[in-house]
């Protein structure tokens, strides 16, 4: 028997490794029409475990629909989809059971105490009734609710209704969260606070939340889908669609010799394999700094090291650009 | 089971999160006091009977329980607290039946305090304890109908008022069929007799227990059930 053990074991971590590459959520194709307007134009893709994946996109875009569609709460017109392996028509069941959801503006029972709401919750999500009270106990302190936890959730401010809202979307432990616009009509405190929440869970489990802050998608998420106008426009890590379509851009400070004059590096520079535009920088007495655009997206970096070196001029600063990315969002939203 | 036993207790026990609950139950209980002992001169006709009370809470019933209904879903609805709801893994008949779950323990301690007007009646004079049973049955199948349309019409709006017009005029109607189409067309009366609240109603009333007329009930319930769940799924109809 005991000679079977590490066998099983190691078939039970495949059976894990290989289940982390199927797509815990994977959408193909999803269509929507309210009435005549098509509010989806065919949106497809695939967020994996421990993903938190930032949905973007101006109002309208259909983040919100896209949300809606996931966790069964309206159906989609054309198109698939899988959430935890459940198919969303014919197990929706199942699937609600695997996600938890948090819809824009938490919408709760404001005549009901949190305490109470949270039972309510642990009820319908059948968790063992002897569980119940240190899921909510853990859960409170978890949300920053515990000054909270005897009021009417009609008398909590946005912030708070917000956090328990996040509470019943998390407290039966969902393998997958649905969280759209988590942060909004909160105050700068707590919005760190619930970004480090999400972090936190983003670790073992699948998170796809929607907001309008950029800087949040970039602080909290692994990878952002921006929708305009029912469509998928981008999708990748935020550094990819920094650099996606644009003309690579790199920064470069040289302390100037004695000898040499800025239009002198500037010539150099230009001369240089692949380099389309070299801009001057405003820099200091003796320093030379300048901005220098790339042909498509080739890496420069080689390039200037080896002929500042071979001048023997001393780099003091050598770097790739970060385009804005409010910029990316503008360019790839307008339509 | 255990889904539509959590949406009850707590659409039970929010009833009486707002005043508003003790309120109307004490008008209602009032205002049975008044017809029964003073509309239709009980207290001179020496007689220690059940008939007024009988003939008169369906009346009171067709205002009372839409009014308790009337914002079950609609008020979700409104505040967009449904979205939470469906998407939770309950079945929309589990939801619907839930809600009306809610609806009914609210009907039945209703009921139950108006036990008072039997036991008044009683001390006035000996009561026959049959027809009280009889006709406490008779009340809890007919309120359970008039809940099931409210229940219906609260899926169809996401104004508690229209749900609480619609239930009350489509109540007034059930209840009232065979004396308004009676006296119109004659012979067609008989026929719309079976669909009647009150003819179904007055068989029970009158102790005589027949399944047909608690089938007729329930038949309302399940069709009012049904009819609930298809507008809850409307939703996903595109």
């Amino acid at each position: 028997m005991s000679s079977a053990e590490p066998i099983q074991k190691d078939e039970a971590h495949q059976a894990a490794k290989s289940s982390d590459n199927v797509p815990m959520i994977e959408v193909n194709n999803l269509r929507k029409f309210y009435g005549p307007v098509e509010a989806l134009r065919g949106i497809s893709f695939q967020v994996g475990r421990g993903e938190i994946v930032g949905f973007l996109g101006p109002n309208g875009a259909g983040k919100t629909t896209t949300m809606k569609i996931l966790t069964g709460y309206i159906s989609a017109t054309a198109g698939t989809y899988r959430v935890a392996g459940h198919d969303g028509y014919s197990e929706s069941l199942e699937l609600r059971e695997k996600i938890g959801y948090l819809p824009e503006n938490a919408p709760l029972y404001p005549d009901m105490g949190v305490t109470e709401y949270l039972e309510f919750v642990c009820r319908i999500r059948r968790i063992p009734k002897n569980e119940w009270s240190a899921r909510i106990a853990s859960i409170i302190q978890r949300c920053g609710l515990s000054a909270m936890a005897h009021k009417d959730i009609g008398d909590l401010s946005k912030g708070y209704r917000q956090r328990v809202g996040l509470a019943q979307a998390m407290i039966h432990e969902p393998p997958i969260l649905i969280l759209d616009e988590p942060t909004s009509g909160l105050d700068p405190n707590q919005i760190v606070e619930i970004r480090n929440l999400i972090k936190e869970l983003g670790k073992d489990r699948t998170i796809i939340l929607s907001t309008h802050n950029l800087p949040e998608v970039q602080m909290t998420c692994t990878r952002m889908i921006i929708i305009a106008d029912g469509r998928k426009v981008a999708d990748g890590t935020a550094e990819e669609l920094q650099q996606a379509g644009e003309d690579a851009r790199f920064i470069t400070s040289i302390r100037l010799p004695d000898n040499t004059t800025a239009e002198e590096v500037i010539q150099q520079l230009e001369a240089l394999n692949g380099v389309a535009k070299v801009e001057n920088m405003p820099s200091p007495a003796g320093h030379f700094r300048a901005a220098l655009t790339a042909n498509g997206d080739t890496d420069l970096s080689d390039e200037i090291f080896q002929c500042v070196t071979s001048k023997e001029w001393a780099l003091t600063e050598l770097r790739r650009d970060i385009v804005d990315l409010e910029k990316v969002f503008h360019k790839l939203t307008q339509y | 089971m255990r889904n539509i036993w959590a949406i009850g207790r707590r659409e039970f026990s929010s009833y009486f999160n707002s005043a508003i609950a003790y309120i109307a139950i004490t008008v209602f209980l009032v205002l049975v006091g008044i017809c029964v002992f003073y509309a239709d001169d009980f207290l001179d006709n020496n007689e220690a009977t059940l008939r007024p009370f009988l003939s008169w809470v369906p009346l009171l019933f067709i205002f009372f329980l839409p009014a308790v209904t009337m914002r079950l879903i609609s008020e979700e609805k409104k505040t967009g607290s449904l979205e939470m709801l469906i998407t939770m893994p309950i079945r929309d008949v589990e939801l619907v039946l839930g809600k009306l779950l809610g609806a009914f323990m609210f009907l039945l301690m209703t009921l139950a305090l108006t036990l008072v007007y039997p036991v008044l009646i009683d001390y006035l004079g000996p009561l026959d304890w049959g027809t009280v049973i009889g006709g406490y049955l008779g009340l809890i199948l007919l309120g359970l109908a008039y809940l099931g349309v409210g229940v219906m019409t609260s899926c169809w709006t996401k104004n508690q008022i229209v749900a609480f017009i619609l239930a009350l005029l489509i109540c007034a109607v059930l209840y009232f069929i065979d004396w308004v189409v009676g006296t119109l067309a004659g012979s067609w009366g008989e026929v719309f007799a079976h669909f009647s609240f009150k003819a179904h109603f007055d068989n029970i009333a009158k102790g005589v227990l027949d399944t047909r007329d608690i089938i007729f009930y329930l038949s309302v319930v399940i069709l009012t059930i049904t009819i609930s769940t298809f507008s809850l799924e409307s939703r996903r109809w595109t």
